[in-house]
């Protein structure tokens, strides 16, 4: 008898439905003996490919499928079915599969994802009645269907009735058949046995084939837990809200026991052997050969005529390609003419071999398109170490002057796809999709998805709300999890400070056992697809038959398949990632223009500026692309970067890599002559100089291979990749050993040369990606320097940064860049850069930073702007009581009113206060209803509402100005928050973050400010330590946290805002210090206390600023 | 139907089929072919743990519906099969 096949399966790619990954479901399978195994995820082919790729792994043969709901007429889900693919038929059931799917889904979430049983028929058979119908998939009829629940009731007949309704829409030979299974629930009722039983003699009357499946969702039956939980999940309901599962049999079943379920359900032996058989036979009918029918690892780039090309696309390529040489080196030399050339053939010649040329056409092509879309663009990764690249436009780095490889890109020794990655400016990067779609025809493009996972908070979460927990305590604990992986939930508790509450609750508390029970089930299970935020897969016209695709959030079709995907699909993946920072520059160069009509070409800037490296020397980073976190500051402060290389060096090191393998001070000593720079060989110093002996870019690996083997870079580039797998490494040994010896090297180099391949192999970086993150690095540091003003609006509007808003208001005022209030007739919804009457250029904050405020709302604002005064205002822009209110309180409204600020507290003064403004407000919002904006016929009230300001409203101190601004903005805009703390500071003798760098090494110091980061980088040790960043106004100050410290200040290390800090300096380099953390408080709390000692000692009465620090802290 | 919930001590066959047992000092013979199903618990409210491994019992209970006699008369029967201990109970009864 043949082994027995499921061919109804549910991976964990069903959202938040399958329980086990396909990978897991086929070795299980594999291992009881089956030698298919098919994948059927919920209402797409999530899994699909995964499954497809551990089946090849395994030898066993794929089938794919889908369960879906069907429709009624009315597009609602009346029960379910499951489509299998036909296989070795030349890909017609894998298209039959896929377009199936899509147009399952076509419309995304405004209708429910399913198929009516008419277009399930009519997208299965192909063909038509006079040549007659092929089937290219078979249509399961699940028990959950309108005559699956009524084969449970009295009136067979009525039964048989829709179960012959629905099957006459299927002639074909093998598209229909149902499926039979029993999970054994209770007699009588779905899922049961008996329904199987009736369900099998309906068919049987009907002459429809008939397959037993277990319609299976979990691997195990303990898995049934996580599957309540996910259930949960996908109904948004706690457990026992809703119809949870019948029972925990819904898992893969060995053969053994599902030919015992044939024979309980048939309660006939013929009869149970002949439902086994027609299983075994569909399932044979829907093997597939995933070459042959998937397509599989097949590269289909556009067609020739797509691209616009007749011709030989290589021939163009070529061309292109040299072409592109005047352009990037305009005045060059004889010599270097020909160095260029004769490399740009070298990897021409490898792009043929690889029948890669319309592949770069394509993407050049792309890159052109962008440029012409006058939208920023920089490559990214590997791809920058190609000149073709460079002079194809695709690339803006120099990989001759850079010293970057080809080979660590693209070679004739691997076979896998080229990835080349374009940055553009995030905010213009779905115009570019919508240009790609339009350029190539939605049949040949597609978005690519993505698969988040299960991890701490979320899976925290999912827990708490399917354990019907208040979302306050959900809050709570999943505030409290922090960069931990769900699946240790349980043994961190133990381990982390911060999670010693729930420690401590675990002891006695049933319900927070069960929570960490179910996380740590729930942990990396996929949660949701979503669009990947970059990748666009590029194909010819046959690409919808071979991917299901969706709609994606911004309307254009996404395919179901992830980036995992698109390498075993031979999918053409071109990643076109949104950067904010390349927007930022953007509008600087924007702001730029229009306010001094200067036109700059940030691309052309020399990039051996010696005041923009100076800047960066300071360690003031802030707003500075990749080099602006805290640990990136303080390498910075210890590095001292001079030139471009430099950044590339110090992006590069900057990685988990470098920092466990401590290559980091090494370079450091050697760079400031603390130690001399060591070499194995002679031979390896032009390799290595760069970095003073050290080992850090794949670049050294490739050369060193090169150099010592003679192997060959793009064989060096294999044997560096095989390093990384234990099973192949011996043999990279054996090579490297024995060439190297016939090349004449010492035993004792190999030696030690080897050991340092050997540690290297997993930490390294590729030099053209640190390249070609150095390159905005540099140009945003050169905006910064030359033109502060511009590059801050830029950074406000585009907020490509880590920190918030606020600390880059701090910086502003470091920098000073002077920032103008809110102004409802000069601000909009971007940071505008104005000159001031003074001549000076200043950023105006935008209206878009009020908290609660519509879009509506603020279009209207910037649509009827200029406003004559406050009436004017209040009838035209026709804001909310509330935004009128805020806007007030934010100063917005002081210029239409007339309010200069300048003698404020004068009460007797003639000029109006905001005090006035508020009053003013005040009446305004206390009529009922707006008067409309008719000048004819003006009533009193109009006339009494417009008329001038009341007077004499005293303005609202400084304090409570930056609280409105902290609270209704997030930002501290007249005044830094720490200064509301300043009085209790001074007195305790607190440090202020600029003067850190003039003390000695080990004083004790107090430091305070906001939190602006919180980190715990990998260490070597491999214990954890925490860095905590404050920002005092002066600039940033960091904190480590080690062991002791942590636990001492556990209750403040993640959540607090405001922070107090004692430690003791600890310098880290030349403008490096750092302060070694002893204890920390909560600010606002301890000047709470002061506050009432104060009062105590002077009998204070409790004063407005009192209240309001309370109100701060609320 | 009578609802109990008493302690039963069941003789089963090879294949683990109830065949017959003691209840209220009475002994009852299986006389058709039981049915075994499973029913479901509500584990978040019953179990103090959850953890993977912990095993399915902790989410379903094995039933089985039979008819039996004894000097009586016939009567059917729904039993609860804890798995873990090999332990039965009697819940229902029906005449």
């Amino acid at each position: 008898m043949n082994r027995f096949t499921h061919l109804h399966v549910a991976s964990a790619y069903s959202g938040h439905y399958g329980v086990t990954r396909p990978e897991h479901l086929a070795e299980a399978a594999s291992a009881m003996g089956a030698n298919a195994l098919a994948i059927t995820d919920r209402d797409g082919l999530y899994g699909a490919i995964r499954h497809i790729g551990a089946c090849i792994q395994l030898g066993i043969d794929p089938i794919v499928g889908v369960d879906l709901a069907i429709l009624d007429d009315s597009a609602q889900p009346i029960g379910r079915a499951t489509v299998l693919a036909h296989g070795n038929n030349k890909g017609l059931g894998w298209k039959t599969i896929c377009r199936l799917v899509s147009q399952a889904n076509k419309h995304g979430k405004k209708q429910a994802t399913g198929l009516t049983i008419q277009q399930l028929a009519s997208l299965v058979q192909h063909g038509d009645a006079e040549s007659g119908y092929v089937a290219g998939a078979t249509v399961l009829l699940s028990p959950d269907s309108p005559f699956g629940r009524l084969a449970l009731g009295a009136n067979r007949q009525a039964a048989q009735q829709a179960l012959a309704d629905w099957a006459s829409h299927f002639v074909a030979h093998g598209s229909l058949a149902v499926e039979i299974t029993s999970l054994l629930t209770q007699p009588g009722t779905e899922w049961s046995t008996t329904q199987a039983l009736r369900l099998l003699q309906l068919a049987d009357n009907l002459k429809i084939p008939t397959v037993l499946t277990n319609a299976v969702r979990y691997l195990s039956p303990d898995d049934a837990l996580t599957a309540d939980v996910l259930d949960a999940a996908r109904y948004l309901e706690p457990l026992g809200m809703f119809q949870p599962q019948p029972n925990a049999q819904a898992w893969m079943k060995p053969h053994q026991m599902m030919v015992e379920l044939a024979n309980e359900i048939c309660r006939d032996y013929r009869r149970a052997t002949k439902l086994l058989d027609t299983t075994a036979a569909l399932a044979e009918r829907c093997r597939l050969n995933p070459v042959a029918d998937c397509g599989w690892g097949k590269p289909r780039t556009p067609e020739k005529s797509a691209l616009g090309i007749d011709g030989n696309p290589f021939e163009l390529l070529w061309q292109k390609a040299h072409d592109g040489v005047h352009w990037r080196y305009p005045n060059i030399s004889q010599a270097k003419l020909q160095q260029v050339q004769h490399r740009l053939s070298q990897e021409l010649m490898t792009i043929h071999k690889l029948e890669f040329a319309t592949y770069f056409l394509t993407v050049a092509d792309v890159a052109q398109m962008i440029r012409d879309m006058k939208i920023r663009t920089a490559a990214r990764g590997s791809g920058a170490g190609s000149l073709v690249n460079y002079t194809l436009g695709i690339s803006g780095v120099d990989p001759i002057e850079n010293d970057l490889l080809f080979e660590r890109f693209l070679s004739t020794e691997r076979t896998s796809l080229p990835d080349i990655d374009i940055d553009v400016e995030s905010a213009r990067r779905h115009e570019i999709y919508r240009a790609i779609f339009k350029r190539y025809g939605s049949e040949r493009v597609t978005l690519l998805s993505m698969q988040s996972t299960y991890r701490g908070r979320g899976a925290v979460r999912d827990s708490g709300l399917a354990l019907g927990l208040e979302d306050e305590r959900i809050d709570e604990i999943a505030k409290s999890v922090w960069r931990f992986s769900a699946g240790s939930f349980r043994a961190a508790t133990s381990r982390k400070p911060e999670l010693a509450k729930v420690a401590q609750e675990l002891e006695n508390d049933r319900t927070m056992n069960l929570l960490v029970d179910i996380t740590e089930r729930l942990d990396r299970l996929p949660r949701h697809i979503s669009m990947h935020p970059c990748g666009v897969i590029l194909s010819d016209a046959t690409l919808l038959d071979r991917t299901p695709v969706e709609p994606s959030g911004i309307d254009l079709a996404m395919s179901q398949f992830d980036k995992d995907d698109m390498d075993p699909m031979g999918l053409l993946k071109l990643d076109v990632l949104g950067v904010r920072m390349q927007s930022s520059m953007a509008y600087a160069i924007r702001e730029i223009e229009r306010v001094s009509g200067k036109k700059l070409d940030l691309d052309s800037i020399p990039l051996d500026d010696a005041e923009t490296f100076r800047s960066i020397r300071t360690t003031n980073t802030l707003g500075i692309f990749q080099i602006e976190s805290p640990g990136q500051r303080e390498l910075t402060g210890k590095h001292q970067p001079t030139v471009f290389n430099d950044l590339t060096i110090q992006i590069s090191l900057f990685r988990p890599g470098p920092m466990k393998g401590n290559m980091i001070a090494p370079y450091l000593d050697g760079r400031h002559g603390f130690a001399k720079a060591r070499y194995p060989h002679p031979d390896l110093e032009p390799i290595l100089k760069e970095t003073f002996g050290v080992v850090i870019f794949h670049e050294h690996v490739l050369r060193i291979f090169n150099k010592m083997t003679k192997c060959g870079l793009a064989k060096a580039d294999e044997m560096r990749r095989s390093m990384e797998n234990p099973r192949k490494k011996p043999q990279i040994e054996e090579f490297f050993r024995v060439k190297a010896a016939e090349n004449g090297y010492e035993p004792s180099v190999i030696e030690e040369v080897w050991g340092t391949l050997e540690g290297f192999s997993s930490f390294g970086f590729c030099k053209a990606h640190g390249a070609a993150f150095a390159m905005p690095t540099y140009q945003s540091a050169w905006l910064k320097t030359h033109y502060p003003t511009e590059f801050v609006a830029g950074l406000f509007t585009h907020d490509p940064g880590m920190y918030p808003r606020r600390l880059l208001l701090a910086e502003a005022r470091r920098l000073g860049v002077k920032i103008l209030p809110l102004d409802v007739n000069k601000s909009t919804d971007e940071y505008l850069v104005e000159k001031t009457p003074q001549g000076e250029l200043a950023v105006r904050l935008a209206l878009t930073e009020i908290q609660n405020v519509s879009q509506t709302e603020i279009k209207r604002i910037i649509k009827n702007a200029p406003y004559k005064d406050l009436g004017d205002f209040y009838l035209r822009a026709e804001p909310s009581r509330r935004t009128l209110q805020n806007l007030g309180l934010l100063g917005a409204l002081d210029g239409v009113a007339g309010v200069t600020g300048a003698s404020a507290t004068d009460l007797d003064s003639i000029q109006a206060t905001r005090g006035d403004v508020m009053a003013k407000i005040r009446q305004l919002n206390a009529v009922t209803k707006r008067p409309k904006l008719n000048p004819e016929q003006p009533t009193l009230d109009f006339i009494d509402l417009t008329d001038s300001l009341p007077r004499g409203n005293p303005s609202p101190s400084t304090e409570t100005n930056v609280l409105n601004e902290l609270k209704l903005m997030k930002m501290d805009v007249s005044q830094h928050v720490i200064e509301l703390y300043r009085d209790m500071l001074d007195e305790m003798g607190a440090v202020r973050a600029d003067e850190l760098v003039g003390l000695r090494n080990k004083t004790e110091v107090l430091i305070a400010g906001v939190r602006v980061a919180t980190q715990t980088p990998p260490m070597r040790s491999g214990k954890r330590v925490v860095f905590v960043s404050l920002d005092d106004g002066s600039g940033c100050s960091d904190a480590t946290f080690f062991d002791e410290a942590q636990q001492r200040c556990s209750h403040v290390l993640f959540n607090t805002r405001l922070l107090l800090i004692a430690g003791k300096t600890r310098r880290t380099g030349v403008r490096g210090v750092s302060v070694m953390a002893e204890n920390a408080w909560d600010l606002k709390e301890l000047h709470r206390e002061w506050r009432k000692r104060q009062a105590g000692r002077e009998t204070l009465a409790p004063g407005e600023a009192n209240s309001e620090v309370q109100q701060l802290s609320a | 139907m009578l609802r109990v919930d008493e302690a039963v001590e069941v003789s089963v066959n090879k294949e683990g089929q109830p065949i017959g047992f003691r209840w209220r000092d009475e002994c009852y013979l299986v006389t058709n072919h039981p049915v075994r199903w499973f029913a479901r618990r509500d584990w978040w409210q019953e179990s103090e743990r959850a953890y993977r491994g912990i095993g399915a019992a902790v989410l379903e209970t094995e039933m089985w519906q039979l008819t039996a006699t004894c000097d009586e008369g016939v009567l059917q029967f729904e039993l609860i099969h804890n798995v873990l201990g090999n332990l039965w109970k009697l819940v229902r009864v029906y005449s």
